[in-house]
């Protein structure tokens, strides 16, 4: 299966006053053409750095330390600056997060789109004006918007002209950075609905990156779960139909069950380890109401579950017993006592 | 922590109690300087120059107006430094060093009395104006762009040279022209600090306007007009300087303008660096000293000025 | 674009109402001037008649309030007599100091703004390098130390120790006279330099700091992710974040020309430049009202002018700034 994107043992550490932080341990995983691939975790697990190293748009303190990131062959991670340069935007695009300014506020919205085409390719300007106005019916915005400054459009408008500029020159990936936090309910519907249909209609390979389980239920083919840097489960469907690991089985309950609406919604208690000084064994052990000795000190290992399922937990021989009583709050609340 | 922003305070907390904060306020807020190394240096220079001020009448040899005559009886002119006088004398056979020294007393007492008086003007100006608002606010504000509309050097000059010139009018001149911009200030801070829960709280309680005003919000405004004391004292010795330097100061007084108003028409600065050099570089090391002041304690309200 | 319009129209009625107050300011001002301003002409000898013949031909016989109304009338139309010494009208004898003035500002101004602006930007996007901290400490320092000394130390170190460079004045003697030819001519470029540089060392101290704080703020913007997630060339990031640090700059310049344009008494006097404020010292030296009261209208009116554009500007490059 030809692979769009390979990402192979990532590493990626910052810098910060404390010391190393390492908020990428290890993660690996691939894309395959039009394929549609949802990273979630909560905040601060790395799944938007993994975004930002793809894009090559990590901060200043942040780098690459380890691993490869290949994208149709090239390795996004060692390759030349003039190479990478032309790669953007016409290989690969960002959809950024909408509480983001992604717009430069003084120039207009057209004039931005269409210096992404210009910095690539050389059109004539009636064929770029003419690409913009197509881009903008495609995303259901007015074309006589074009001109107008970012401050003009609301929340979720940018955000719509924010899709419209990362397919303007038809790119092979597309990366989609929590597009839709900061936008309300129903617009956060919208900007979702028009990134799947990109998706189905267009062939787009996509990666969406999120901390919603139900959105990832909703919309992708295929999701990676991280935490803390690592990767805890891996597979298709099956990963939130019936996952295996516990931390994943905590996010489902995190959120809305699709099938069974009356559910309530329970949240995994504690914080994220310490990324400067992360604890040996399993990252998730602090917060499991699952775990062992054994998962303090040893670290877990990618097992196979089933065929492209994986998940890295001690105790998968007793995946039927972790289901049943994760559908208990009591389970989570006596955890949550645990960590306090 | 020296802070612009009040903090939400209990509401029912005594008028007396809140001046004390703002006062407590300061003192850590000097703590604080004291830890900036530039803002030291600027001190220790103040210091040094409000100890000249203070010990003119011992340290200085003569009097600011006093003529150095010879062991011949003759009037030293011009003298290079040397043992009798150490920075040498003027063409009128003044001492220059003494003059420096009588000097720093014009310079203090000028930057103290027109900083003390614009911050004192413009903070109530300020005050009333954010307060009240309305059409006390619009009056007071148009009066506050036509000081910003009346070019100071020039206008000064002409009010000088149609009154008799005096140390009194020139710090009268400064105090009209340094009371704008804290007025400004002190009024987008008001503005802001009226719609406080504690200023309600106060209203609700049954305080007055006087109350409200002097007692729960000006002392939030303090550290502000603090800061415009000392870049008040900074202008006024500054615009001094240069009123006097153009002929335009008092000639009773000898003040660094002045020695360089007279330094400069006597062609000294072909002749004689000796005459021209101390009051040049006293009045810098005084303006940058407090200057170095000032920026600490802006860096300290405001962290995002620093380098680094 | 009517909201603009309105603050267009608001705008111009405060100019309107401090210029109008300004003007009645210094009508009282002259009018406190000690003596007579016919005393300057009028010899013990005159007769009564030849007296009241002068104050006839000042106007000085009319009610104050028809004085008044035709000094603000005079006023708004420059039209401002005659010097008392000088055989030229007042009018023009303004018109050529100010050039004189702008031939010392402007060509300061415009190095500083421009070599101000690029080092301020690099200062800011390099935050933290040697460079940044050095550029910071010594504008600083520029920044503090008080103007006029630097002049009289410039002038007694290069015009009179090394004597490279003349002393004062705009041109030298019998040098070229009309405003083209002088630009033209290398005497006036000499004569320039020092207080050329003197200004420019104060001056350049604010785009400096100015741009360099402003390029700190844009640099924590996050539509720079996005300009280089898009492939474009480092180049091309530096000018969005250039245009947008700008833009504060713009009303700063407006306001400091402004603001330089009364200040820079000290330096023509220093540097004998026959500048308007070195003209307004003079006129008050002599007596001569009329000289002075211009000077002093026309250095408050170009300030004002300037604080105008600087607003207006404002509005027209930040397209964000609305007036409803």
């Amino acid at each position: 299966m030809a692979g769009v994107l390979d990402v192979a043992d990532l590493e990626i550490t910052y810098r910060t006053a404390r010391g190393a932080a390492k908020a990428v341990a290890g993660v690996s995983f691939r894309i395959a053409t039009g394929e549609y691939l949802g990273l979630v975790g909560e905040s601060g697990c790395g799944k938007s750095t993994i975004a930002k190293a793809i894009l090559g748009i990590l901060p200043a303190n942040g780098r690459v330390t380890g691993g490869r990131i290949d994208f149709e062959g090239t390795d996004l991670v060692r390759v030349a600056p003039a190479e990478l340069r032309r790669l953007r935007w016409s290989r690969l695009a960002l959809v950024p997060q909408s509480a983001m300014n992604g717009f430069d506020p003084v120039y207009t919205i057209a004039q931005q789109m269409d210096e992404a085409i210009r910095a690539h390719a050389a059109l004539p300007a009636e064929a770029r004006e003419a690409r913009l106005r197509e881009l903008f019916a495609m995303v259901g915005l007015d074309a006589s918007r074009l001109a107008d400054f970012p401050h003009q459009f609301s929340g979720g408008m940018r955000q719509r002209a924010m899709i419209a500029m990362a397919m303007v020159l038809d790119p092979t990936l597309v990366v989609a950075d929590e597009p839709t936090t900061g936008l309300d309910v129903i617009v956060q519907d919208q900007i979702l609905a028009r990134i799947k249909e990109i998706h189905d209609r267009l062939g787009k390979t996509m990666l969406l990156i999120t901390h919603d389980m139900a959105v990832v239920a909703e919309n992708c083919d295929r999701i990676v779960v991280m935490y803390a840097g690592k990767v805890m489960e891996h597979g298709g469907e099956a990963v939130f139909q019936a996952p295996w690991h516990p931390y994943t089985l905590g996010l489902c309950n995190a959120f809305p069950d699709i099938d069974d609406g009356d559910r309530e919604l329970i949240s995994i208690a504690g914080a994220p380890p310490d990324l400067v000084d992360p604890p040996a064994g399993c990252r998730f052990a602090a917060r499991c109401p699952f775990a062992t000795a054994r998962c303090r000190e040893a670290e877990p290992p990618l097992v196979e579950v089933a065929p492209g399922h994986v998940a890295a937990c001690h105790h998968l021989d007793r995946v039927d017993a972790m289901r049943e009583r994760a559908r208990d709050p009591a389970t989570w609340l006596a955890a949550a006592a645990a960590v306090r | 922590m020296a802070d612009v922003k009040a903090p939400v305070r209990p509401a029912l907390a005594g008028p007396l109690r809140e001046a004390a904060v703002a006062v407590a306020r300061h003192a850590s807020g000097l703590r604080v300087i004291l830890r900036h190394r530039t803002a030291t240096v600027g001190l220790a220079i103040i210091v040094l120059f409000i100890a000249a001020a203070v010990l003119a009448p011992l340290l200085a040899p003569y009097g600011p107006f006093e003529v150095v005559y010879g062991p011949d009886r003759g009037v030293v002119r011009l003298s290079p430094p040397g043992a009798a006088n150490w920075l040498g004398t003027t063409n009128q056979g003044m001492d220059v060093l003494s003059q420096l020294l009588w000097g720093a007393r014009v310079a203090l007492a000028v930057g103290l009395l027109s900083a003390l008086g614009s911050v004192l003007l413009g903070t109530l100006i300020g005050l009333v104006s954010g307060y009240f608002g309305g059409w006390i606010d619009e009056v007071l504000m148009r009066l506050t762009d036509v000081a910003y509309g009346v070019p100071f050097l020039p206008f000064a000059m002409v009010v000088t040279s149609i009154a008799k010139p005096s140390l009194a009018l020139v710090i009268l001149l400064v105090i009209f022209f340094l009371w704008r911009t804290t007025a400004r200030v002190i009024r987008s801070q008001v503005l802001s600090l009226k719609t406080r829960p504690f200023v309600w709280a106060a209203r609700a309680a049954g305080a007055g306007h006087g109350k409200i005003l002097f007692l729960h919000i000006a002392p939030n405004v303090l550290p502000l007009s603090f800061l415009y004391i000392a870049i008040g004292v900074q202008t006024g010795v500054m615009l001094e300087a240069a009123l006097s330097f153009l002929g335009f100061g008092d000639p009773h007084v000898q003040s660094w303008g002045i020695m360089l108003n007279a330094a400069f028409q006597a062609g000294a600065m072909r002749s004689a660096w000796w005459w021209v050099l101390p009051p040049g570089l006293a009045l810098s090391a005084f303006v940058m000293s407090i200057f170095m002041l000032t920026r600490a304690y802006e860096e300290i309200l405001n962290p995002r000025l620093k380098a680094i | 674009m009517t909201g603009f319009r309105r603050y267009v129209v608001r705008r111009l009625l405060l100019l309107a109402f401090v210029v109008w107050c300004i003007l009645s300011i210094m009508f009282v001002l002259f009018q406190l001037l000690p003596g007579d301003p016919t005393a300057i002409f009028v010899d013990d000898n005159f007769s009564p008649e030849m007296i009241d013949r002068q104050k006839q031909l000042w106007g000085l016989n009319d009610p104050l309030w028809v004085q008044y109304l035709r000094y603000v009338g005079n006023m708004l139309t420059f039209d401002f007599g005659n010097s008392f010494f000088q055989i030229e009208p007042v009018a023009h004898i303004m018109a050529d100091k100010v050039q004189n003035t702008c031939l010392m500002i402007v060509p300061a101004l415009i190095v500083s703004v421009v070599l101000g602006t690029l080092i301020g930007a690099v200062a800011g996007w390099r935050r933290g390098s040697a460079f940044e901290q050095a550029t910071v400490a010594t504008s600083l320092f520029l920044h503090s130390v008080p103007s006029f000394f630097v002049g009289i130390l410039a002038l007694m170190i290069f015009a009179y120790q090394l004597r490279w460079l003349p002393s004062g004045g705009m041109v030298g003697l019998g040098g070229p006279e009309g405003l083209w030819e002088m630009i033209a001519s290398r005497d006036y470029w000499v004569h320039l330099l020092l207080p050329g540089l003197v200004l420019v060392s104060r001056e350049i101290t604010g785009p400096i700091l100015l741009l360099r704080s402003s390029m700190l703020e844009v640099k924590g913007s996050d539509f720079l992710d996005i300009l280089r997630a898009k492939g474009l060339s480092e180049h091309r990031i530096i000018t969005h974040a250039t245009r947008n640090a700008l833009l504060p700059l713009v009303t700063y310049v407006a306001v400091m020309t402004g603001l330089l344009f009364q200040g820079q008494v000290l330096l023509e006097i220093i540097f004998a430049w026959p500048g308007i404020g070195r003209e307004l010292v003079q006129a008050l030296n002599d007596l001569d009202y009329p000289v002075a009261q211009a000077a002093l209208y026309v250095m408050a009116l170009v300030t004002l002018l300037l604080n105008l554009v600087a607003d207006l500007l404002y509005g027209v490059i930040d397209p964000r700034v609305t007036y409803d």
